[in-house]
């Protein structure tokens, strides 16, 4: 009983976090609340037990992405604030068609009452069964996954440093 | 090479040694609460006694030390202070304070001259920084540094100008807030009183000798003339 | 509404707050005492307990204090994000109070109920990811000001905040790989009979590169820049005035009690101390005094070293900091499977060598950081 209100003010918080992003015309205030939104993909992340989950997806989405989005726009001039101009948008028909085609898509396993996989049961949600999986058998993916961010750290740090652009932080005059 | 961080341990080091020391050797830890020069000694009824009881005029000499300065004050000799002002209106220190905050107007008797004292001396202590640049360039060391603080005023127009009457303060107040500075400056006007009285009765002496050559010499010229 | 859980929540949560509420208000004393007796002067003095004329060594100087910013005036400038404004210090001071939920204080009036929300298994990762929320409070704050200077606090501090997380986590990774858990009550036990982890050379290295990171986090001196007085006023919080200041500054000083808590949890031992057997709830005491232990250290700190320039602060982060701590996790994972073998000699040349490793690494990065002495470039002057 409790999970289920938690499950429903959780989503709820994150449904609305979502759809003020997406709508809101200042963009800090928008990206504040799809931080909202990760906020509460982590708490739904608790109620299903996967604590280490949650606890990452705090760290990486709100802590780093939502930072360097953060980042990003401040740093790119006038895209900042509400500059009070109303964009057109002639699609938008057919794109909630398709909207709530995916939607309904993603809504069929819940809406018809499939048999429980007996798979589920036998996994043991603990950091520590994470740890095992992922050193054998995931290990290959582990590292293929690490040289990919390696890869992409080291071309943003050539790409930044190609752009000349003016630092921020000139603290030595 | 040291060891890594060696010199960040020296400094926490350095200032255990100040911390510890606060508690235990005062006089050398704490010098801007150095009270030694007072008849009591260590740290005095200034500290936690402060305000007073109902009605006690708040004494700001209880509080102050040798070194401490606020604002400038006007020195004179005792009695009327207007007579012995040694201030002469040269407005040396008008033109040289920094923020220009000492407005001098000089005092004239009824023919039009100039006697030596100021009639207008005003300090506009809102603007003053304390910097004691008037006390060093004063040659008559009229003006010294005062250290009353309190010295807030409702009125904030005209409240902290300061006008002449006020800044006046005699020569045995100053040795009692500050006496090693007033010793030390008494002794220095000492001895140029002093240099200048020798010198005047070098001069005399000088004129006297040089008057007497010339006496001699008309006396010599007039017994020629009176020989030829 | 399930009235048991409330009040095992209660018991929970409220005592810690009124604990560190306490304990910060001493804190903000004793800092200003410590530090005017570092610096040769007296701290404050004269305030002792209000309407009389008693002045206990100025002990009610942070009534006070809390009783003038309740009272000023609450300015927000003309143009400000009035939304975030009044956001960013709530948001300020959610995580750090949020965090002191998963240190391993045992007080003797809970019982297994009202813990159990508390004792997660991945406990040192929900303090590290709550810790980043921090970040976004101080950006939240430098952008609601419209204020540059503020914004440029802002993002300094956030830089330097996010660069310090990094040796942050990976020092304590150490401890967890030790442990084999990371559950903060798991690692507390784990150290028990004076086995803490700060005596063995990694567990020492690690604790120091956590120290230290554990100083950029908070904005601590020396890595105040971001809350310098004399360089940026105040930095991101200029134009908070009132209890929004007092929230923000109860927010910095309670993140300094949560990652000092930390400390002493992965490597000092946590509650570990003589007299244990007799009365359990000494842990409760021993863990705040060693707390306070790090909590003098800090404010020491403070009174001795001047603040880091940014880009020095920046260059010490990321080229001292990360590799020396990449590689103590290297050292201790072979000293780890050093110490599966049982047998003391290892043992022992296991440590000497990990010492020797380290302290060379340590010495070798500094010596290569040190910046070469050149005749200075005048970029305007010529």
């Amino acid at each position: 009983m409790n999970e289920e209100i938690a499950f429903w003010i959780l989503s709820a918080i994150a449904v609305l976090g979502a759809l003020v992003a997406v709508r809101k015309r200042n963009l800090i205030h928008g990206v504040f609340a799809l931080l909202v939104f990760f906020a509460g993909l982590s708490g739904l992340f608790l109620l299903l037990l996967a604590e280490f989950i949650a606890a990452v997806q705090v760290l990486v989405y709100i802590g780093a992405v939502g930072v360097l989005l953060l980042f990003a726009i401040m740093l790119t001039e006038r895209v900042a604030g509400d500059d009070g101009r109303r964009m057109t948008s002639r699609g938008s028909f057919w794109g909630l068609v398709v909207a709530v085609a995916v939607f309904v898509v993603l809504l069929l396993p819940a809406i018809q009452e499939l048999p429980p996989p007996e798979a589920a049961q036998a996994i043991d949600p603990s950091v520590k069964q994470l740890g095992h999986k992922l050193m054998n058998p995931y290990v290959v993916t582990l590292e293929v996954l690490a040289l990919l961010l390696t890869a992409a750290l080291i071309g943003a740090v050539t790409a930044a440093q190609g752009v000349r652009m003016p630092k921020e932080e000139d603290s030595q005059e | 090479m040291s060891i890594l961080g060696g010199g960040i341990f020296k400094g926490m080091a350095v200032t255990l040694r100040n911390f510890v020391g606060s508690y235990i050797n005062k006089k050398e830890r704490l010098p801007t609460n150095d009270y030694s020069w007072r008849p009591d000694g260590d740290l005095p009824q200034g500290i936690g006694d402060y305000p007073k009881e109902e009605g006690e005029q708040l004494s700001d000499t209880t509080t102050v030390t040798e070194y401490s300065r606020n604002f400038p004050m006007l020195l004179h000799d005792g009695g009327e202070p207007m007579d012995t002002v040694r201030c002469v209106a040269c407005q040396i220190c008008e033109r040289e304070c920094p923020p220009q905050c000492i407005y001098i107007e000089k005092d004239y008797d009824e023919n039009g001259k100039y006697i030596k004292r100021p009639a207008v001396f005003d300090i506009d202590v809102s603007v003053c920084m304390s910097c004691q640049i008037c006390v060093e360039v004063c040659p008559f060391d009229a003006i010294v540094m005062n250290s009353q603080f309190e010295l807030s005023t409702p009125d904030r127009f005209g409240g902290l100008l300061v006008r002449r009457d006020d800044l006046l303060k005699s020569n045995d107040y100053y040795h009692q807030i500050h006496p090693e500075e007033a010793a030390a400056r008494d002794q220095k006007m000492a001895v140029e009183k002093a240099a200048k009285e020798a010198k005047k009765k070098a001069a005399a002496e000088k004129a006297r000798a040089a008057a007497e050559q010339k006496a001699a010499e008309a006396a010599k010229a007039e017994t020629k003339e009176g020989a030829e | 509404m399930n009235f048991e859980l409330l009040i095992d929540i209660l018991i929970a949560t409220v005592p810690l707050m009124l604990i560190f509420a306490t304990l910060f208000a001493f804190t903000t004393w004793l800092e200003r005492k410590a530090l005017a007796r570092i610096q040769n002067r007296i701290g404050p003095n004269k305030v002792g307990i209000p309407c009389t004329r008693i002045s206990l060594f100025g002990l009610g100087q942070p009534a006070a204090d809390g009783i003038k910013m309740l009272f000023k005036e609450d300015i927000v400038p003309r143009g400000a994000d009035r939304l975030f404004h009044l956001l960013a210090p709530i948001l300020a001071l959610i995580p750090s109070m949020l965090v002191l939920c998963f240190l391993p204080l045992d007080f003797p009036w809970l019982n297994e109920n009202s813990v159990k929300a508390f004792l997660l298994d991945g406990a040192v990762i929900f303090f590290f990811a709550i810790t980043g929320l921090n970040t976004l409070a101080v950006f939240m704050a430098g952008w609601a000001s419209r204020n540059k200077y503020s914004l440029l606090g802002g993002m300094r501090a956030v830089a330097q905040m996010v660069s310090y997380e990094i040796p942050l986590v990976l020092s304590a990774v150490i401890v967890v790989m030790m442990v084999g858990s990371l559950n903060a009550a798991e690692i507390a036990k784990a150290q028990t009979g004076w086995d803490w982890f700060v005596f063995s050379p990694w567990g020492f290295a690690a604790f120091v590169i956590f120290f230290i990171a554990a100083l950029a986090e908070t904005n601590r001196s020396p890595f105040d820049l971001p809350e310098a007085e004399s360089e940026i006023i105040a930095g991101y919080f200029t134009e908070y005035s009132g209890f929004k200041f007092a929230l923000f500054f109860l927010g910095e000083y309670i993140a300094m009690f949560a990652i000092s808590g930390l400390a002493v949890t992965l490597f000092l031992g946590g509650g570990d101390g003589p007299g244990l057997a007799v009365l359990p709830w000494l842990s409760v005491i021993w863990f705040l005094a060693k707390i306070f232990a790090l909590i003098a250290v800090m404010i020491w700190l403070r009174g001795t070293l001047p603040r880091l320039r940014v880009d020095q602060l920046m260059g010490f982060a990321w080229k001292f900091m990360l590799p020396l701590s990449i590689l103590n996790i290297l050292v201790a994972g072979f000293a780890w499977h050093a110490e599966q073998l049982d047998n003391t000699f290892i043992t022992v040349i296991t440590w000497v060598i990990s010492l020797a490793i380290l302290y060379g690494a340590a010495s070798g990065l500094n010596q290569l950081n040190r910046g070469k002495v050149r005749p200075r470039e005048y970029k305007y002057a010529e």
